[in-house]
């Protein structure tokens, strides 16, 4: 009989336990579920180019070390300008033409599709073209920043949070960051993946965090839709050896 | 009795949890790596008479200029390349992710059709759907782009668009081994479908996966190499 009393409330609390930890586990499912696909980044402010799209974000508040790091960027690939007039039709050369890279920054997603795919010890972030984030959700640790490759795309970790993927990035080269930020190999970057009840659209708010370099995180999001049930993952093609390549302005006939 | 029920839903519930975290074999996820030297048994493809020696030279040509401008390298090379893939799977798709200049593969679980040829572009890796048949995927794949990325075939001939590729992927050795049997038709190039096999190695899951090999089209000294005689 005792045993009875006592056997019942053990069984539920063990039973409780184990459906807490079943529910936790789908909640991560279900976010999984939710993220799994491909996701074109959406043009919130209308402008056609994305252009108006960040200038809308909040400016980041730097530390006086912080402003001091901020120094004009230029993409490697670009050639000295040619400043004199050109014919319509003309087409000159403002790049080298090289291909390759992993999108501005290499974590922030530009107008080419993202594709998630997570599985149980990573959630891997492809595009269409080279590359990819592995994005480790197995529970391990960052390394040492020594051991982090200078070369762009940090050490990513990641949990669950309420079926949202949190990610936690260091590592990164020193750079700029969106909306007058800076960053160095030891700053934060939080990215946090929402799905909407839809299913169909998605958020990423993207924190960063360094106290040597921001005043109060600095954060902003970049809002998605989900591509087509019937889509798929196209393929850039880029070929560094074709001279139109690096012809990539053509002055247009002017109306009169 | 309330005990035994009790006894029972929890026996079910640890069931469900036991079976939820089972390993499953019909999952290829991990990073694969081919050996040295061991991984590759590839016999001579059989060529059909189309294939004369200024074809494959023509071929060839075509492959070193991709080489040399640093293209995406696409099929089959992404599936030899020297440094691990690193193959996920849901319920949807299995992505392949090569740390080489090679465009992500993506191949499709939902769909049991091809892209249609009106809407499909070919591209390096063409377009594949899969299918587990027992505890092999069969991986059929259409829609090559015959002038982009490197064409060889491991054994000798090329891609082209009238090629398809079919390809079984099979677990080994209790998961540590991923076995891919490839076999590549196409009457133009091939007298008989030319199959060959690779096996790759799982690599411990602390694995760190690294940036895809950096490859700078204007690097004189890398041009010199590639261009001089030797």
């Amino acid at each position: 009989m005792h045993v009875k009393v006592f056997a019942a409330p053990a069984a539920l609390m063990l039973m409780v336990g184990a459906l807490t930890t079943v529910s936790a586990q789908r909640n991560a499912a279900d976010g999984a579920r939710a993220l799994e696909g491909g996701w074109v980044r959406l043009d919130t402010s209308g402008s056609g180019s994305f252009g108006g799209l960040t200038a809308n974000f909040a400016r980041a508040v730097l530390t006086p070390e912080g402003a001091a790091k901020i120094k004009p960027q230029r993409d490697p690939d670009d050639v000295d300008p040619d400043n004199r007039p050109h014919k319509a039709g003309e087409p000159y050369i403002v790049t080298q033409g090289r291909c390759g890279g992993f999108g501005p920054g290499g974590v922030e997603p530009n107008s080419a599709a993202l594709f998630i795919v997570p599985t149980r010890d990573e959630v891997l972030l492809t595009r269409e073209g080279p590359g990819a984030r592995h994005i480790f959700t197995d529970g391990r640790e960052h390394p040492p920043l020594s051991r982090i490759s200078s070369a762009g795309l940090g050490h990513s970790t990641a949990t669950w949070d309420n079926g949202d993927l949190v990610i936690d990035t260091v590592g990164l080269n020193e750079g700029g960051v969106t909306a007058g930020g800076w960053r160095t190999p030891e700053t934060h970057l939080t990215e946090r993946y929402h799905v909407a009840d839809d299913g169909m659209h998605m958020r990423i708010t993207f924190t960063w965090t360094d106290p040597k370099i921001y005043v109060q995180p600095h954060s902003y999001f970049f809002d998605f839709e989900r591509i087509p049930a019937d889509s798929y993952a196209f393929e850039n093609w880029c070929d560094s050896g074709d001279p139109l390549q690096r012809q990539s302005v053509v002055p247009p006939e002017q109306l009169p | 009795m309330k005990a035994g029920i009790f006894v029972a839903t929890l026996v079910g519930a640890l069931t469900s949890v036991a079976v939820a975290q089972a390993p499953n074999p019909k999952d290829i996820s991990g990073y694969w790596e081919l050996t040295y030297m061991d991984s590759q048994h590839v016999p001579r493809a059989q060529l059909s008479p189309r294939v004369t020696r200024a074809v494959l030279d023509a071929q060839a040509q075509k492959d070193f200029k991709a080489v040399r401008w640093c293209n995406i390298l696409g099929m089959p090379a992404i599936m030899a390349s020297p440094r691990p893939l690193d193959i996920r799977q849901t319920e949807k798709m299995v992505v392949v992710a090569a740390e080489i200049n090679a465009a992500t593969r993506y191949i499709y679980l939902n769909r049991t059709a091809h892209i249609s040829k009106d809407i499909f572009d070919p591209t390096t890796n063409g377009d594949s759907i899969a299918k587990w048949e027992g505890d092999t995927l069969v991986v059929d794949t259409l829609g090559f782009d015959p002038n982009k990325g490197v064409t060889a075939i491991p054994g000798g001939g090329f891609r082209t668009a009238n090629t398809h590729l079919v390809e079984r992927y099979r677990l080994l050795n209790n998961g540590s081994l991923l076995s891919v049997r490839f076999t590549w038709t196409d009457p133009g190039v091939f007298r008989t479908p030319h199959t060959y096999e690779f096996r790759y190695s799982r690599l411990p899951r602390d694995y760190e996966a690294r940036l895809p090999l950096n490859c700078d089209p204007f690097d004189e000294t890398r041009t010199a190499f590639l261009t001089a005689r030797p």
